[in-house]
């Protein structure tokens, strides 16, 4: 009897033990018995907050025991799976610009103008903070960096084909994109079809698509039309730019591109900041022949990121100090000088340091071309199904730059299978 | 005669009185506790890691769900939305084709190599049976990393080859055809050598006598290979044949890493199980994708028996 009762313990402990060493259902530490100290979790990914920042928090704030997690792989998947566990939350997550995908779950943050967020509010552009607010006026994300676009170009190249190849005077001239088409065609007939303006279609259609104050769908949730005036612009000429010849093909992303960037195929693109950190890494051979203009038609934004507090922690409060003083003005000048981050509080954009020379931009100081684009992002709602219906149209722009699809029968297509996508 | 008969069956005899079975189910297993106890883990990982999200997925492709919010009764619009969308048939479409691609050469190359290393004059037969298995335990987006740059468009490692015997530059991953023959030659690359190991071991088991005994009455190499060879493999091949057949349809890394998560140009790449992974996880229609699930799961099923039924032919 006795070593059957045993048995039956052995038993039960082991299944328990197998249960709860694959999930963690332990509560965490009581905070009233252990020190004073408020424990705060704060997901990121590699290159968004400097490790170095992050460790002076640890000494700015000695009442925060701050655990930084560098999330690596899928990250969004991995916040997405958290939230659907409600369970390992952290106390505060970086968003990425797909932010708006996590709007319809604005319940599961902590709205950041409870926690004093307007006092800061008129040190950021009013465009990025936007951003970061639901239609339903919950603020859910605070500014992290931007990503403010201009025109990258090989003044070598456009010198040789007979173009402008002074920043100042690219700016003037090509100011608009018809003008960049001309100077593409330009160029096409000076090397004999061998550089192409510019990298692939996708990119011509999301940046013409990222100038203006419209994208697919309305504050209120109701989508917009495929006619809207933007879209077809933005389509229009994407089209034009694959049927002008244009186009090398060459997808970001990938080795294709690095090496037509790498092998001066490509004369120009028009790109985030953060593309000089991608472009010097793929194209290190033709460091000096780069230089930076104002983007033809426009300044607009490509991608950046936020900070948010999820409504599980336990100390909204302190995690909002934290937050707060990460994305102060004046660490986040420090962050573009480590990280290439370029700030989202305008105010520091006339210190020096933004005003750097870059060798691989032949000495140009590119900063201040980004810093006036900044300023001018025309403000834009993007909508939670925004990636969706986005993903669509420049998947099909690919089919007609890359397998000479007919525009019009793919615009059909386009329309109705958009269309499809909004019922379901 | 059946009222009198003992519950004991006949063919259990009088030595085997199986008296368990006069208890009922419950009391069987709470007398065997120890043994349950024993085996217990690997059914509460299965019921944990296989069972509940089988049967969650069947839950889920009932209902709207983004993957954080509430879920929302769908009724058989998941299904119904499937079944009309052209870019699921285009998946389906993809997945077949990719899978007769690389199935028909991949299992041709195995045999042939499975016949060369099971062939008495092969020395070294332990390396080569190493060097052959090698590229199924490599790391599958490492593969498809090398295998894009192979099949690259502008500096791929093929268009070098043909721009230096004056072949014009072909855009593999441009054309419909080229990424499924860069997707099929990876599968073809990665999994030939596994099933030449498993048909060698098919070979192996076949009796010698049966080659003397052909041999003898003066049949050549190519009569007893297609007349014993062959037949003697047959659940072999049977085994090789439905395994590729579910891992063909379940191909998912080689594409997504080649040709990203929309299948390249003209969703040329698109795979099942990628279409399920990009509605699900990029584009959070969690409960289609659970839906897509289940209907792979019918069309593996469904061609799963085709298969069997072919192979297994006239033998039966």
């Amino acid at each position: 009897m006795n070593r059957r009762r045993r048995t039956r313990w052995i038993a039960i402990i082991m299944v328990c033990v197998l249960l709860i060493s694959g999930c963690s259902i332990w509560p965490g530490q009581d905070d009233s018995a252990s020190s004073k100290k408020v424990t705060l979790t704060l997901w990121y990914w590699n290159r968004s907050i400097d490790d170095k920042l992050i460790a002076r928090a640890k000494e700015k704030f000695p009442n925060i025991e701050l655990t930084a997690q560098k999330i690596g792989g899928d990250f969004k998947a991995k916040l997405k799976t958290t939230l659907a566990a409600r369970s390992g939350e952290p106390d505060i997550v970086a968003l990425n610009d797909w932010i708006m995908e996590l709007f319809p779950s604005e319940d599961r943050f902590y709205n950041l103008y409870d926690l004093g967020a307007s006092e800061v509010e008129d040190q950021y552009l009013p465009w990025k903070w936007k951003q970061g607010v639901t239609p339903n006026g919950q603020m859910i994300g605070f500014p992290m960096d931007t990503g403010p676009t201009a025109l990258f170009y090989r003044a070598d190249l456009f010198k040789e084909a007979g173009l402008p190849s002074e920043p100042e005077q690219v700016t003037r001239q090509i100011d608009n994109w018809d003008a960049y088409a001309a100077a593409g065609e330009q160029i096409k007939e000076k090397f004999d079809g061998k550089v192409f303006l510019t990298d692939n279609i996708g990119s011509v259609y999301s940046q013409v698509l990222s100038q203006s104050t419209e994208r697919y769908f309305r504050p209120d949730g109701s989508f917009i039309g495929m006619d809207s005036p933007a879209v077809r612009k933005s389509w229009d000429m994407a089209v034009a730019f694959k049927e002008k010849g244009l186009l090398a093909n060459a997808d970001g992303w990938t080795p294709t591109w690095n090496a037509a960037m790498n092998n001066g195929e490509i004369a120009s693109f028009v790109g985030a900041v953060w593309m000089k950190q991608v472009l010097q890494e793929a194209a290190p051979d033709t460091s000096g022949k780069w230089r930076v203009a104002r983007a033809p038609g426009g300044d607009g934004n490509n991608g950046g990121s936020f900070l948010s507090i999820l409504k599980s922690s336990k100390h909204p409060k302190e995690a909002f100090e934290l937050i707060r003083w990460l994305q102060s003005p004046e660490n986040q000048l420090e962050q573009y000088q480590t990280l290439n981050l370029f700030p989202s509080a305008p105010g520091v954009f006339d210190t020096p340091a933004m005003k750097e020379e870059e060798p691989f931009f032949g000495g140009q100081a590119t900063g201040p071309i980004f810093a006036e684009s900044a300023q001018h992002v025309p403000e834009a709602f993007f909508g939670e199904r925004y990636p969706s219906v986005h993903n669509i149209i420049t998947r099909r722009l690919n089919d007609i730059a890359k397998q000479n699809a007919d525009p019009q029968q793919v615009w059909s297509d386009t329309v109705h299978r958009v269309e499809r996508e909004l019922q379901r | 005669m059946a009222v009198t008969e003992p519950r004991t069956s006949p063919e259990s005899g009088p030595f085997q009185p199986d008296l368990d079975r006069q208890k009922s189910l419950w009391a069987r297993i709470w007398e065997h506790r120890a043994l349950y106890v024993a085996i217990s883990p690997f059914y509460i990982l299965f019921a944990v890691f296989g069972l509940f999200p089988i049967a969650f997925s069947l839950y889920l492709a009932f209902h709207k769900w983004d993957g954080i919010g509430v879920m929302t009764y769908n009724g058989l619009n998941n299904f119904k939305y499937m079944l009309t969308d052209a870019e699921f048939w285009q998946a389906v479409g993809n997945t077949f084709m990719i899978w007769i691609y690389s199935t028909i050469p991949m299992l041709f190359f195995a045999l042939i190599i499975a016949f060369l290393l099971h062939a008495p004059f092969i020395k070294f037969r332990t390396l080569f049976r190493v060097g052959y298995f090698l590229p199924n335990v490599t790391s599958i987006v490492a593969v498809a990393i090398i295998f894009g740059a192979l099949f690259a468009n502008n500096y791929g490692f093929l268009n070098y080859l043909l721009q230096s015997v004056g072949l014009p530059v072909v855009e593999w991953l441009n054309a419909p055809w080229g990424i499924k023959i860069a997707i099929s030659s990876m599968v073809v690359w990665r999994w030939t050598g596994y099933n030449a190991i498993i048909y060698l071991a098919g070979l192996q088991s076949i009796p010698q006598t049966l080659y003397e005994a052909a041999k003898i009455d003066g049949a050549s190499a190519v009569q007893s290979f297609f007349r014993i060879t062959i037949p003697m493999l047959r659940p072999v091949i049977l085994f090789t044949v439905i395994t590729s057949t579910i891992g063909g349809m379940q191909l998912f890394t080689e594409p997504q890493v080649l040709v990203g998560n929309d299948g390249g140009a003209g969703a040329a790449g698109m795979t099942i199980v990628l279409y399920l992974y990009r509605e699900s996880f990029i584009n959070n229609y969690f409960g289609y994708g659970a839906a897509v699930g289940w209907g792979m799961f019918l069309i593996i099923a469904l061609f799963s028996i085709v298969n069997w039924k072919l192979v297994q032919g006239k033998s039966s």
